[in-house]
């Protein structure tokens, strides 16, 4: 699975009816319909609890529907190995987990050494992702995690994911742990890299202001279900009341600019 | 003849009694480890097995090391050979320390490395061997200091049964009321403790990772 | 990590290293010579010893006092010691778990035999003495009497208190067996004592008769008499020196320096010497060293 577009029809990722419990009962997802078209970013909105993570967790299988199914490239993930699906699929978490007792460079040439890549091949395409991400490569790859600042890590973690040039990248609330300047730099620099990457991308966030400026469409979640599914515009002139209220957020916000 | 002079005099004796000493914690450390570490990682996996397994050590633990030598004379092939039975005792005595701290160890990683490893597509195999055991390397080998110097402390009492060792000397000393002959089995035995101590302690803290 | 790894390789293959080479580390031409703890054993250990020392060019190390049979079996086994005395009874029942014989020709063959077969161990002659239990009377009674045997003591016997130490009682090849061999009956149940005691309790005419082991100081330093086994009740505890063939096999000459002694050390002998260390509290180095040279050896 690579960047290329495929000349298979049809959306890269499908929820077919999904839903998710608990082993000990609680239903975290229920009835899920949704596809992503390729290229596409889909921004999944919602409170704590709305189900988003689950619906994308269940992307990259680390987590099984237990009603339904999703289908990547056409295939359900319980048809895919495990392993090489998640190999395939970028993933980047808010704490970013990134391995404490590897440099930079060993962590994001990780993907490469796993797949077994040339040593030199692997050594370029690390520098390669730092320039991506807007690192300097001779100042970071041989620090370790401990040694970055918080944006220096989320953006370490981008690049380690994206060693292997998958062609889905998921982020669950990835700039959600940063203080509000770097987040706002941080997204900027997001915006010119989704342009240049042309991947399929799927966001976790609770953030009305990222899921406007980073979504293509916006999945709206409350309570384990999907309420609705916009374009930025046709969302902040939603009546839904779900919907409203996160539009609020932001008009609230120009009134007491516009009051000051 | 003072102690100086008698240590100097049975230096090839009590060197080779440390020898044979260091042999009994070797190859019980050996074996402890190669046992410990994975039940340690099985544990980690599944918490469930953390009552038996654990639980199994530290009754193991609990016996006196003494009536654990006795019970394992008159087992068929162990009993046959003093060093089988010694070994096999000072095993079961290591294990508690390294299979606890192993199972720490792992369970300690960030979850956040964890989860991440798994996203990326990392077989459990190398989770486990590329993260959760580089991470939790410097809580094993805190297991392992203690459980050494642990043995090397029991080791002495092994000699009550034949194996040899350090012990022997301070057993023989309590037979013949002989100081000199006690303190040639307890000061090796108490300086080989310490320096076991000092070095895996060493390890310990440069294994630690940088937060 | 790939550094990490190999450094744990590296500890790892160190110790098993360090294993072995324990099990090697000795000079050439040394002998370790062991014995039990107690003062009979130290001084055969001795002898053999400095027997060894005058005759051959090698050195001797002794690990003396080592705490049993079994401990001394171990110590052979791993190569530990070369040589130490046993006994041939104890070999036969506590060592290779035979039953007990009393001819000590057959004691003796059956021992040598199977210690060769199952050890690889080399069991010399008998260096003359039976450290077998003795049962013991005041001289003057013995010589009032007319007794030298146990079968002549048992119509006599009702008339005697008898005193042992509590494992003679409950051994099956202890008291009761020797009270139905010769048809022992005492004046009352034998009383039990500290075995330290039963010599003093003799000597104090509060018992008249005891269970000691041939080869006591006590029984050579006071006025007292062994009542000869003649049914041959008690097993035969002869001491022969047992020496590893490995041992041998490096150092020929062994045989022939320790062969010397064979036969050549009575009861009445080794009494005296253990009631010199025992009893006088004399060096045992020094003992052994009198007795090799009043003998000739030295």
């Amino acid at each position: 699975m690579t960047s290329q577009p495929e000349a298979t029809a049809g959306p890269i990722i499908e929820f077919r009816a999904a839903g998710y419990r608990l082993p000990h009962g609680a239903e975290l997802l229920r009835g899920l319909n949704l596809t992503v078209s390729r290229g596409e970013t889909l921004v999944l909105l919602g409170r704590s609890g709305a189900g988003k993570t689950t619906a994308m967790k269940m992307i990259n299988r680390l987590l099984e529907p237990s009603a339904g199914q999703v289908l990547i490239e056409g295939r359900s993930t319980l048809d895919w190995d495990p392993i090489r699906l998640r190999r395939h699929i970028a993933y980047v978490i808010q704490e970013t987990g990134l391995f404490p007792h590897y440099t930079v460079e060993q962590n994001v040439s990780l993907i490469p050494r796993l797949e077994n890549w040339p040593p030199d091949r692997t050594r370029a395409r690390a520098r390669e992702l730092l320039a991506l991400v807007g690192l300097d490569a001779a100042q970071f790859l041989p620090r370790y995690p401990h040694e970055l600042s918080g944006g220096q890590r989320q953006r370490v973690g981008v690049a380690r994911a994206l060693a292997g040039d998958p062609a889905i990248l998921l982020m669950d609330e990835p700039f959600g742990a940063l203080d509000p300047l770097t987040r706002v730099e941080i997204r900027r620099e997001f915006i010119a890299l989704q342009k240049r990457l042309r991947k399929t991308i799927v966001i976790v966030t609770h953030d009305t202001a990222e899921a406007l400026l980073l979504g293509t469409r916006i999945g709206l979640m409350d309570s384990g279900a999907l309420q609705g599914v916009y374009t930025p515009r046709e969302f902040l002139h939603s009546t839904d009341p779900i919907a409203n209220a996160y539009a609020q957020q932001l008009r609230d916000l120009e009134q007491f600019e516009r009051g000051q | 003849m003072n102690t100086l002079q008698f240590f100097s005099q049975h230096g090839s004796e009590i060197l080779q009694g440390t020898l044979e000493h260091v042999g009994l914690v070797a190859a019980t450390m050996a074996l402890a480890i190669a046992i410990g570490v994975p039940l340690g990682i099985l544990v980690a996996r599944k918490p469930w097995l953390s009552k038996p397994i654990i639980g199994g050590a530290n009754i193991a633990e609990t016996i006196p090391s003494l009536a654990l030598l006795g019970f394992l004379l008159p087992a068929p092939w162990l009993g046959e050979r003093a060093d089988r039975v010694a070994i096999t005792a000072l095993t079961l005595y290591a294990l508690l320390p390294i299979i606890r701290n192993t199972a720490t160890g792992i369970a300690a990683v960030d979850p956040a490395v964890r989860e991440a490893a798994r996203g990326m597509g990392m077989t459990p195999r190398q989770i486990l061997f590329q993260v959760e055991l580089p991470l939790s390397l410097s809580t094993v080998i805190a297991g392992i200091r203690v459980a050494t110097v642990l043995t090397i402390g029991v080791a002495t009492i092994a000699a009550a049964v034949g194996a040899g060792g350090l012990g022997e000397f301070i057993f023989r000393g309590l037979a013949m009321v002989n100081n000199r002959l006690i303190l040639a089995g307890a000061i090796p035995a108490a300086a080989l403790a310490l320096l076991a101590d000092f070095i895996l302690s060493v390890l310990e803290r440069r294994l630690r990772p940088a937060r | 990590m790939t550094k990490m790894r190999l450094g744990l390789l590296g500890a790892f293959a160190a110790m098993i290293a360090v294993t072995l080479a324990a099990c090697s580390a000795r000079r050439a031409d040394t002998i370790v010579i062991g014995s039990k703890n107690f003062p009979e054993q130290a001084l055969l250990g001795e002898i053999l010893a400095q027997q060894i020392e005058a005759r051959t060019h090698l050195r001797v190390e002794r690990r003396f006092y080592l705490a049993g049979s079994y401990i001394c079996q171990q110590a052979m086994l791993a190569g530990r010691i070369d040589a130490y005395v046993e006994y041939t009874g104890t070999a036969l029942t506590a060592i290779l778990k035979d039953p007990i014989e009393s001819d000590p020709a057959a004691v003796f063959a059956r021992v040598r035999s199977e210690y060769q077969q199952r050890f690889h161990f080399d069991v010399l002659p008998s260096l003359g003495f039976n450290n077998t239990f003795a049962i013991v009377i005041r001289g003057e009674d013995a010589r009032r009497l007319h007794i030298s045997t146990l079968s002549e003591a048992a119509p006599v016997a009702h008339e005697w208190r008898a005193g042992f130490g509590y494992e003679f009682m409950e051994r099956p090849d202890g008291f009761p067996g020797l009270a139905r061999t010769y048809g022992l009956q005492f004046s009352a149940q034998p009383r039990i004592l500290d075995l330290g005691l039963l010599y003093r309790a003799l000597l104090d005419k509060q018992v008249d008769l005891v269970a000691g082991n041939s080869t006591d100081g006590l029984i050579a330093a006071r006025d007292l008499v062994i009542l000869a086994d003649d049914k041959h009740y008690f097993p035969p505890y002869e001491a022969v020196p047992i020496v590893r063939d490995d041992a041998l096999s490096r150092h020929p000459e062994l045989r022939a320096a320790i062969n010397e002694l064979a036969g050549k050390i009575s009861d009445e002998q080794m009494q005296k010497m253990n009631y010199a260390v025992a009893g006088e509290g004399r060096d045992t180095a020094e003992v052994a060293r009198e007795f090799l040279h009043a003998n000739g050896f030295n």
